[in-house]
């Protein structure tokens, strides 16, 4: 009764035990080669720009933002759920940071936090409904994408709010300068240590994110038990896990990772529009699912969504860079997560081609014979 | 079988590989007309392949398989449905969502000519085919109300309604009671009867003495032997099957005084009925510190509930008086009964105990992370892996290693690994449902023989079979189970009361309340305070209500009907 799955993955279980150990740190094997043939493609079109370090900077530094979404999004999917509002989320943090600086002056310091602690409270909702409601969670967090998203055009009547605010000296506002500090290059955090300029921040955030939460995920009791909850819920709960706490967990940090995104973002365009994070959703799953999660839940690792989050990030820069047109770019993304996918998963492959060939009647000899 | 015809089907040389293994090579089948074929091997040896290959399920392997003497090929389950081949699945393959009926002729829907189906004839049709097994259920009941023994002749029903002339049973009684198991096979003797051909899988081989005529058996993925079943013995078959003889499936040693107070013991445990399961109505138990107690009882009965509720799973919908240690003892959550010292080896190892698609050591770990941890509430995945490498070594589990997914290993090292689990707690009261249902004769001997092991070192074990040899073997005590209330109480020792045997078992399991004194002892019941919802009145039978009802009456009726057969 193995059927082709089982053993494909018992040959790859087999592989040398160093490698297997080192293998689940850059997502599959599969998606590692998608990042290397992509940088190729970069380097082969257009060398010296793609491979300057401005260019590529800029490049994490435009995608960090929606990187930071997909581990939290990447928690709730080996959960077996779904987190569709963190666009949303984003965006309403994004203007509630924004607000907070140009309305309140707030420095820097107190807004990430609180802008975490908004997102957080949104995620407990999503958790909440989600669990204790039972509503699925795909409806349940859609409903609330556009929730958060009435509420900060609400907010902000409709109008940007700018981060950029000067002062009576026609100079950038202190707190205003270190907002700012959190989304544009130049003089940034670590400056000295790493560099003249130190490390552009939303680089700095989104690994520090990836590296937490991959040491949440795989170290951690909690960790285990999120893919316990994904893989087998009834088998979680007789296993003395809290199933509910898990699940409420999971979205509430997805929520509050989606705060984290918002100020990075508002800093990075340098205001907050209403409509900011539109559509992130779909770009942090794709990275999620490129980087092996599976929506059935159970599966997934956070070095895999990095590795998957560059993999969209630099795909958007080479074709940007190529002056492809943004309906094409659409077009390739889209591509690209069903081709991981496939890659990922060869049997899926193998399976389509023997279920066609049998439909026309004939079975390639090759499979006659060897299984 | 020595007729000249040629038989109704003939599997000649069969070979398949997967990548890595030889799943089988050169295996014969041999199956006549009106015939009952068993097939017999442990986990692994290639039953389930061969008939998966007859099934169609395998579009690729070596050999020929005739029917009637015809060479047919079979690549597709469309292919063996052609020829009259059906297969009842282990795992079964219907829709939980779907009613009765409309799993029935799933795929074959009977349509009017606009194309709409034709729900009351498909409805009817269902009735009469499930009338013909001796099961009465509404055909519009949702199949997810349905209980497993209800579901396995659903599937009877199924295949019957195709002109079916191969009937392949995969280990159709292992969710059975016995006397549902009885049922079964009457209907089968009634297809054989009417000239099909009935391949059937089973562990059980007191089960295959009574319906089989001959048997195949397997091991390793080579044909061991055929014998005609009245020239064979139990002795014989479990040599062919394992190779080497079997001295002891129950190692069972005798009675321990039990002379520690209990370890756990319950008064008056009332459980309404949920989603339409059984309710439990005031059932009273104990267990001793190494003492094995058995609950036996029908499907549907109760028994899984008990455990459930002593474990937590009902939360204080579970109401009753508990102690445990010495100490007053409250069901809230699986979590709490772990940290409480209890452990459930639950009922469905693939649905209710394992995570299949991680590894083996995450499994085995999953329940006592906390035994591994540090004050950042991190695993010390070093101590992890030796404690689980421990219970590995100690259960005997054959896996490729700990990394493995838990899904790539055979029933009984699955099985083993839940008992693993289990045993990383620590537990002092250990909760068995099925603890070897599905798994081959050689893991249940040494889970047999892990019980005793257990048991012998003080733990106190409650265990759920619906193999009475297995129970009376095994248990120092047996509590029969019937509609939820105890009917009776069975010992090992002569001297503390009556003898546990097949049959005061099964009376006693059958010992319904008729439908008159029912509601009179519900009035009558001491232990109703006005907080405890009266028995069958009462409860949050959420959606079931009406469905319950119902249900009662036509399948006491069939019951009663049998037992006087």
């Amino acid at each position: 009764m193995t059927s082709t799955l089982d053993t494909a993955e018992a040959a790859e279980a087999k592989a040398p035990g160093r490698l297997r150990r080192l293998l689940p740190l850059f997502g599959s094997l599969q998606s590692y080669i998608g990042l290397v043939l992509i940088f190729a493609a970069g380097v082969a079109t257009k060398g010296d720009v793609f491979l300057n370090q401005t260019n590529l900077t800029n490049a994490v530094g435009n995608f960090s933002s929606r990187g930071i979404l997909a581990v939290g999004v990447t928690l709730v999917i080996i959960t077996a759920g779904i987190d569709l509002s963190v666009g949303s989320l984003m965006g309403f943090a994004s203007m509630a940071a924004a607000m907070m600086l140009f309305h309140h002056d707030m420095p820097v310091w107190q807004i990430v936090p609180l802008c975490m602690l908004i997102g957080a409270a949104f995620g407990f909702v999503n958790g909440a409904g989600t669990s204790w409601l039972r509503i699925q969670s795909f409806v349940m967090t859609l409903a609330m994408l556009s929730i958060a998203r009435g509420l900060d055009r609400q907010m902000s009547d409709n109008a940007s709010v700018g981060t950029t605010v000067a002062g009576p000296d026609g100079k950038l506002t202190e707190n205003s300068a270190s907002f700012q500090g959190l989304g544009t290059p130049g003089h940034n955090v670590l400056v000295g240590v790493l560099g003249p300029d130190g490390i552009y921040f939303p680089v700095l955030a989104f690994v520090l994110v990836c590296v937490v939460f991959h040491l949440l995920l795989s170290r951690t009791r909690f960790g285990r038990h999120v893919y316990a909850v994904g893989g087998n819920p009834t088998a979680a709960r007789l296993s003395g896990i809290n199933v509910t706490f898990v699940v409420i967990a999971v979205f509430t940090l997805s929520g509050m990772l989606a705060g984290f995104a918002g100020p990075i973002d508002a800093a990075y365009s340098a205001s907050a529009d209403p409509m900011a994070g539109n559509g992130y959703e779909l770009d942090a799953i794709a990275a999620a699912v490129i980087g092996g999660a599976s929506l059935a839940g159970g599966k997934g690792t956070i070095a895999g969504t990095f590795v998957g989050a560059l993999i969209l990030t630099l795909l958007d820069n080479v074709l940007g860079l190529n002056a492809v047109s943004d309906n094409w770019q659409l077009v390739i993304k889209g591509s690209i997560v069903v081709f991981a996918v496939v890659l990922q998963r060869p049997d899926l492959l193998r399976g389509a081609g023997r279920r066609l060939g049998r439909r026309f009647g004939k079975t390639p000899p090759s499979e006659e014979k060897t299984a | 079988m020595t007729s000249s015809a040629p038989p109704l089907l003939a599997m000649r040389g069969i070979a398949k590989s997967f990548p890595g293994v030889r799943a089988l090579s050169g295996v014969d089948l041999t199956v006549h007309a009106g015939e009952v074929v068993a097939l017999l091997g442990e986990n692994g040896a290639g039953k389930s392949t061969l008939m998966n290959i007859l099934a169609g399920v395998h579009a690729d392997y070596e050999g020929s398989i005739l029917r009637d003497g015809e060479p047919v090929p079979l690549h597709s389950p469309r292919d063996a449905a052609r020829h009259g081949i059906a297969m009842i699945h282990q795992e079964l393959n219907l829709v939980p969502e779907l009613s009765v009926a409309e799993n029935v002729f799933l795929g074959r829907e009977p349509t009017t000519a606009r194309g709409t189906v034709r729900r009351r004839e498909m409805e009817e049709r269902t009735t009469r085919l499930l009338a013909g097994l001796g099961l009465d259920l509404p055909p519009r009941r949702a199949l997810k109300h349905c209980q497993i023994a209800e579901r396995q002749l659903i599937e009877v029903a199924k295949a019957l309604s195709l002109d079916v002339r191969i009937l392949v049973m995969d280990e159709p009684t292992s969710a059975l009671a016995d006397a549902e198991v009885r049922r079964l096979h009457a209907v089968i003797r009634g297809l054989t009867a009417r000239g099909v051909g009935v391949v059937y899988i089973s562990h059980r081989l007191e089960e295959l003495e009574e319906i089989a005529d001959s048997v195949t058996v397997l091991r390793d993925g080579v044909c061991t032997g055929r014998r005609a079943m009245a020239e064979t013995s139990r002795a014989e078959l479990v040599r062919l099957m394992v190779g080497r003889p079997l001295d002891e499936l129950y190692p069972r040693r005798p009675a321990q005084a039990p002379a520690a107070p209990p370890r756990l013991s319950v008064r008056g445990l009332r459980l309404p009925s949920v989603g339409g399961g059984p309710a439990l109505h005031g059932i009273d138990l104990t267990v001793a510190p190494g003492e094995i107690v058995g609950l036996a009882g029908l499907m549907g009965a109760g028994r899984t509930e008990v455990l459930q509720s002593l474990f937590g799973h009902y939360g204080a919908r579970a109401s009753g008086e508990f102690t445990l240690d010495g100490r007053a003892y409250r069901p809230r959550s699986p979590g709490q009964a772990i940290r409480r010292g209890l452990a459930l080896v639950a009922e469905d190892r693939k649905a209710q105990s394992l995570v299949l698609g991680n590894t083996v050591r995450f499994n085995a770990s999953l329940a006592a992370l906390g035994r591994f941890g540090t004050p950042w509430r991190t695993v010390r995945r070093r101590r992890e892996a030796a404690a689980v490498r421990g219970q590995l070594d100690a259960l005997a589990v054959r896996t490729p290693g700990m990394e493995v997914p838990a899904g790539q290993l055979s029933g009984g090292n699955q099985q083993k690994v839940v008992l693993a689990k289990c045993l990383l707690t620590e537990p002092g009261l250990l909760l068995m449902d099925e603890p070897t249902r599905g798994i081959d004769i050689g893991a249940k001997a040494q889970i047999h023989t892990l019980m005793d092991r257990l048991a012998q070192q003080g733990t106190a074990i409650l265990a759920v079979s619906s193999e009475l040899p297995e129970l009376i073997g095994m248990c120092d005590r047996i509590l029969v189970l019937c509609e939820g209330r105890l009917t009776g109480e069975f010992h090992r020792d002569p001297a503390r009361g009556p003898v546990a045997d097949e049959e005061s078992l099964l009376t006693a399991a059958m010992a319904r309340r008729t439908v008159a004194e029912a509601p009179k002892t519900a009035v009558v019941d001491p232990g109703a305070g006005p907080a405890v919802p009266a028995p069958r009145a009462g409860g949050p039978a959420a959606r079931g209500g009406g469905a319950d009802s119902s249900r009662g009456g036509p399948e006491e009726a069939n019951e009663d009907e049998e037992s006087g057969a």
